[in-house]
């Protein structure tokens, strides 16, 4: 990476975090101060604003892990696997995030922590397996070995939510649906201020993951520099 | 497409003649599957449970534990004295070594299953000869969607630090679903239920079955790649 190329990268990076910083600030406002607390749920329903975005990333992360691993092993380029590491990492972060804000509050309105709900437990496995995608990673040496075998296992994982999502949703049928999951659902119309600021909200965490995106992947690149100049110095002495 | 069959059974055969000789796993595999459901037995009170609501549960766990077993082994015995580059080496497709190794590990696991039944029809009283046909259907869909997916990231595994430990971390969260699908199907199976009557099960795991194997013949080129 030249000089230049830096400093070009440099301004489109402050541009993203300068406009991501906006729409978080606009979201807070939205969140905390606009939108009118729920009637039913009180103010613990605005944990949503948090949650339903959360889950909206890291899905489209994975998704984003799925399409660079297939891009891996078809051009074999360091690029593709740097993306779908750094993707990766942010989808485990928020669907962490989706399985914090989710408890607290289920804790309040349905008196649980946890229900075995299909949702619920589809969410739970896909972390499991992209905390395993990045296990996968430590346990091999940098190379090209590591980058194959996490992007097979990125395509395999992906490859396997449309099976999770109908087995669960299968078993679970096979007992009372909770109801109080049909209270949870956008479909039941909400109120548009509130829509508003799920809006406002999933933009500001979209931006935020580009962000995080574009650090992420300077840092690995700048690692892989470093390396490289390291074995250089080794090999020249 | 001959030669293509000739090349999978010698390496099916190899694996055969292997475990004739030294007859290390499938003992193994077989106690160890009888000591999970000793396990699960002693966790359990038979007298209150309905054995045949529990029992499906028990058998796959039983199944799913010892069948990692034999895939652990499955590609780790081929890094003692470099036999994997061996394979590679010949002239042979890629996708030869997963086929080979996908029939060994589905036959011993068969096997095992097979010897494991009778003891499971002892233990949890459950009449399975009345309806055994479609109890062995889904057996058989279950085990070669978990052999598929398995010797997959067997071969995967046998290259990693933490080999032994890494194949089930890497494997149980992707059989999820197979393993939900064929408990429900077993049960249904024990209770009488038709095939007819689990056709949506039984297409999740035929599918299954079909997507893990067509990925393991794209990716595996990209895993025994030196």
């Amino acid at each position: 990476m030249n000089f230049d190329a830096m400093k070009k990268n440099q301004g489109e990076s402050n541009l993203l975090i300068w406009s991501t910083a906006v729409a978080f600030f606009a979201a807070m406002v939205a969140i905390f101060i606009y939108v009118p607390t729920e009637q039913t749920e009180g103010v613990v329903q605005r944990v949503m604003y948090f949650h339903v975005p959360s889950a909206w990333l890291s899905f489209f992360a994975f998704f984003v892990v799925f399409i660079c691993s297939i891009l891996f092993l078809w051009k074999k380029e360091r690029e593709w696997d740097i993306y779908a590491h750094a993707s990766a990492e942010i989808g485990v972060i928020f669907c962490s995030l989706v399985l914090v804000t989710g408890p607290l509050w289920a804790r309040p309105i349905w008196g649980a922590w946890w229900v075995w709900d299909a949702r619920l437990t589809s969410t739970l496995i896909l972390w499991i397996i992209y905390t395993v995608y990045l296990m996968l990673r430590t346990q091999s040496d940098a190379g090209s070995m590591r980058a194959r075998y996490a992007a097979v296992l990125g395509i395999v994982g992906f490859l396997n939510i449309p099976f999770i999502h109908f087995s669960v949703l299968w078993w679970r049928t096979f007992h009372p649906q909770p109801k109080v999951i049909t209270n949870e659902g956008i479909g039941k119309g909400m109120d548009p201020t509130m829509l508003a600021t799920l809006g406002v909200s999933l933009c500001a965490f979209t931006l935020l993951y580009f962000l995080l995106m574009g650090v992420r992947v300077r840092q690995e690149k700048l690692k892989d520099e470093v390396d490289q100049l390291t074995r250089e110095k080794h090999y020249s002495v | 497409m001959n030669l293509f069959l000739s090349q999978v059974a010698a390496i099916a055969w190899k694996d055969f003649v292997t475990e004739l000789k030294s007859r290390e796993l499938f003992g193994a595999m077989f106690i160890f599957a009888l000591l999970v459901i000793l396990i699960f037995i002693f966790s359990i009170n038979l007298s209150v449970v309905k054995a045949s609501e529990v029992g499906p549960g028990i058998l796959w766990a039983a199944f799913l534990f010892s069948g990692t077993l034999g895939l652990n082994r499955s590609f780790m015995l081929e890094q003692e004295n470099g036999c994997l580059m061996g394979l590679m080496l010949a002239p042979a497709d890629r996708t030869v070594i997963y086929f080979g190794k996908l029939i060994s590990n589905f036959i011993f696991l068969s096997i095992m299953e097979l010897f494991i039944l009778p003891l499971f029809m002892i233990f949890f009283n459950i009449d399975i000869l009345e309806h055994l046909l479609p109890l062995l259907f889904v057996i058989f869909l279950g085990t070669l969607g978990f052999c598929a997916l398995g010797t997959l990231l067997s071969s995967l595994a046998s290259n990693l630090k933490y080999r032994e430990i890494m194949l089930p971390v890497l494997l149980y969260p992707l059989l999820v679903p197979i393993v939900i699908a064929v408990v429900r199907m077993t049960g249904q199976a024990l209770n009488g239920t038709p095939l007819s009557g689990m056709m949506n099960w039984i297409g999740l795991t035929v599918s299954f079955d079909i997507i893990y194997i067509g990925v393991s013949i794209m990716t595996i080129d990209h895993i025994l790649e030196e």
